[in-house]
């Protein structure tokens, strides 16, 4: 029991941090990552075979940030002149083009075997007993750092430049603001974040494969930012467990209802969490809180974001 | 080489037919459908439901995907869509993405992950110069020239298409000027709807039927409407045959695993360069 709720939370950890990195693309940005498997996939792989190759865990997990959030750079860059749309598109087709190379590029991923026995960091210290919690604390403490970080953006001068961005960009760039830039930086902020994150699901799991970095996490990562609130952190975080208990909680569907294979049940329960993603667009856009605004409100009648 | 150019046209064909679907709903409600994908895999899913289990020809079968999948798809823009109409475009496309979720997660739990292929007879392959053409090729070739035949006729000839090219326009105006919108949008769901099934039928006829399908063919798909000018049918036909023509091409230099991959360059090079696509208007807004 005491290991399972370890995993849990470490499982939530992850989700968690996935979470925050979307809020600040999307979030606070605007910036829509409908790729975001693609990028944990490319964190992930990067800190595994750098592992493997005899990098020591840090440095490894150092350079699948970098790599990611150049990725991302890069990525956005593609698009910024261009509405949202495209950056949608455009990040799910990397992703997709990320996930080809994951499966055909053997010699480098492993192919679709995936890679296996990744080292862990601090392994010989920590010892293997022990290990499971130690990296759970230091999951902890690493989604305080990140949390820390993007909350000192938010509240700078650069997170309200950013949703002045998100808000009305042609008024942004009227006041001064370099509005490519902003973008730029927002996109590879996150892009770090989701770097991080796949360094630490490699470490956790020592075995990744193609199959880890689909669109379902994308979808798990949206949910939490809806449910916890665009824009708001600390929304997200509940946002976050919410997802991970209903995933885990509906686990035990197939008890309830024994007729169904397992295979089945899993389908289920990934259909319930679409649902309750339009549902919650529908109902209740804003999520569980809301983002912290200092402006006035609106006017009644007016429309928000046209 | 001919051959290639041969394949890569049929593809392109093959590639229209969501490329014009996902560039008809753009252009009337804004928003790019990321359910496209998916849409196919449920057209291909509905076809093997009539003709492998219920036993109906896929001459039969075809049809019945397509009016069926039209009327999930008006059935989700009511559900979905029409609800969140005020909320900006960004929400929309999350929607589409949590559709998408939805449908293939409703296949993998009515048919699971199996492998599976349509009852239809193999004929022999035609061959004329050298240039082999098959059966299925020949089927989709001719099923999807028909298809953007009446889609043209429908756009430029009817009422209906005379409503939707209006609301594209101007949806405000168009409404000024007593066009149901409501009613358009049902419509063009639905065309859209029997497009994205036909496709998925005719990836189904060539191939197998599996969960994945239509995702499969999700980046062609957008590439096409891109480089078409995303809202633009026409041209989503044109940038549709460009993709099918690169993608086998291409296939002779890179591996054909790579298709999507080939895609997706041909994308970004297109949103680099010339953003409004090859036939659509520069009137792209940020």
């Amino acid at each position: 029991m005491m290991g399972y709720l370890v995993a849990i939370l470490t499982f939530v950890s992850l989700a968690v941090l996935l979470g925050l990195a979307l809020n600040i693309q999307w979030g606070q940005a605007g910036m829509i990552n409908f790729g975001l498997a693609g990028f944990y996939g490319i964190g992930a792989y990067t800190a595994a075979i750098l592992a493997k190759h005899g990098v020591d865990g840090f440095t490894a997990t150092a350079a699948a940030i970098a790599v990611t959030a150049a990725f991302s750079a890069g990525v956005s860059l593609a698009t910024l002149r261009l509405r949202e749309d495209y950056l949608a598109i455009t990040t799910l087709a990397f992703s997709e083009a990320v996930r080809l190379v994951l499966m055909n590029e053997v010699w480098l991923t492993g192919g679709t075997d995936g890679i296996r026995d990744i080292p862990r960091p601090l392994v010989g210290v920590i010892g293997g007993e022990h290990y499971e919690v130690a990296f759970l604390v230091a999951c902890l403490a690493l989604i305080a750092i990140v949390y820390g970080l993007l909350e000192r953006i938010v509240s700078a001068p650069f997170g309200r430049a950013l949703r002045a961005v998100r808000d009305d960009d042609v008024v942004a760039a009227t006041l001064g603001k370099d509005v490519l830039a902003l973008r730029v930086k927002a996109f590879a902020v996150g892009g770090a974040v989701i770097g991080l994150a796949g360094a630490l699901h490699a470490f956790y799991f020592t075995y990744i494969d193609p199959g880890e970095f689909a669109g379902f996490v994308t979808v798990y990562a949206f949910m939490s930012v809806i449910v916890g609130g665009k824009g708001s952190n600390r929304g997200l975080m509940a946002g976050a467990v919410t997802v991970m208990i209903l995933l885990e909680g509906t686990r035990f569907l197939k008890d309830v209802v024994p007729v169904l294979s397992a295979q089945q049940v899993a389908s289920l329960r990934l259909m319930l969490i679409g649902v309750g993603l339009i549902a919650m667009l529908i109902y209740r856009p804003q999520g569980l809180s809301s983002e912290y605004r200092l402006s006035a409100r609106q006017p009644a009648g007016a429309e928000p974001g046209s | 080489m001919a051959q290639a150019l041969l394949n890569g046209l049929v593809s392109g064909f093959l590639i229209a037919l969501p490329a014009i679907a996902l560039s008809l709903t753009y252009g009337i409600l804004n928003f790019a459908n990321f359910s496209i994908g998916a849409m196919i895999t449920a057209g291909a899913y509905l076809a093997y439901f009539a003709n492998a289990t219920l036993g109906a020809p896929i001459l039969v079968a075809a049809p019945l995907a397509a009016i069926g999948l039209g009327l999930i798809a008006v059935g989700v823009e009511h559900g979905v869509y029409r609800r969140i109409r005020n909320a900006d475009h960004i929400t929309l496309l999350v929607a589409s993405m949590g559709v998408a979720f939805v449908l293939e997660n409703a296949i993998r739990f009515a048919y699971g992950a199996d492998v599976r292929a349509l009852d239809v007879a193999v004929a022999r392959p035609l061959a004329w110069h050298g240039l082999r053409l098959n059966h299925e090729q020949l089927v989709i070739a001719l099923a999807a020239l028909s298809a953007m035949a009446i889609v043209a006729v429908v756009l430029t000839r009817t009422r209906l298409g005379r409503a939707m090219r209006a609301i594209a326009d101007d949806a405000d105006l168009a409404e000024v000027r007593g066009i149901a919108r409501a009613r358009t949008v049902d419509w063009t769901w639905a065309l859209s709807g029997a497009l994205a099934a036909l496709a998925g039928v005719l990836i189904a006829l060539d191939g197998i039927v599996e969960p994945l399908i239509g995702t499969n063919y999700l980046v062609s798909v957008f590439a096409a409407a891109v480089i078409g000018g995303i809202g633009n049918p026409f041209g989503a036909v044109a940038g549709a045959l460009i993709i099918g023509l690169v993608e086998e091409v291409s296939a002779l230099a890179v591996s054909t695993t790579y298709r999507q991959g080939v895609s997706f360059i041909v994308l970004i090079l297109v949103l680099l360069l010339r953003p409004q696509g090859l036939f659509g208007v520069a009137r792209i807004r940020r």
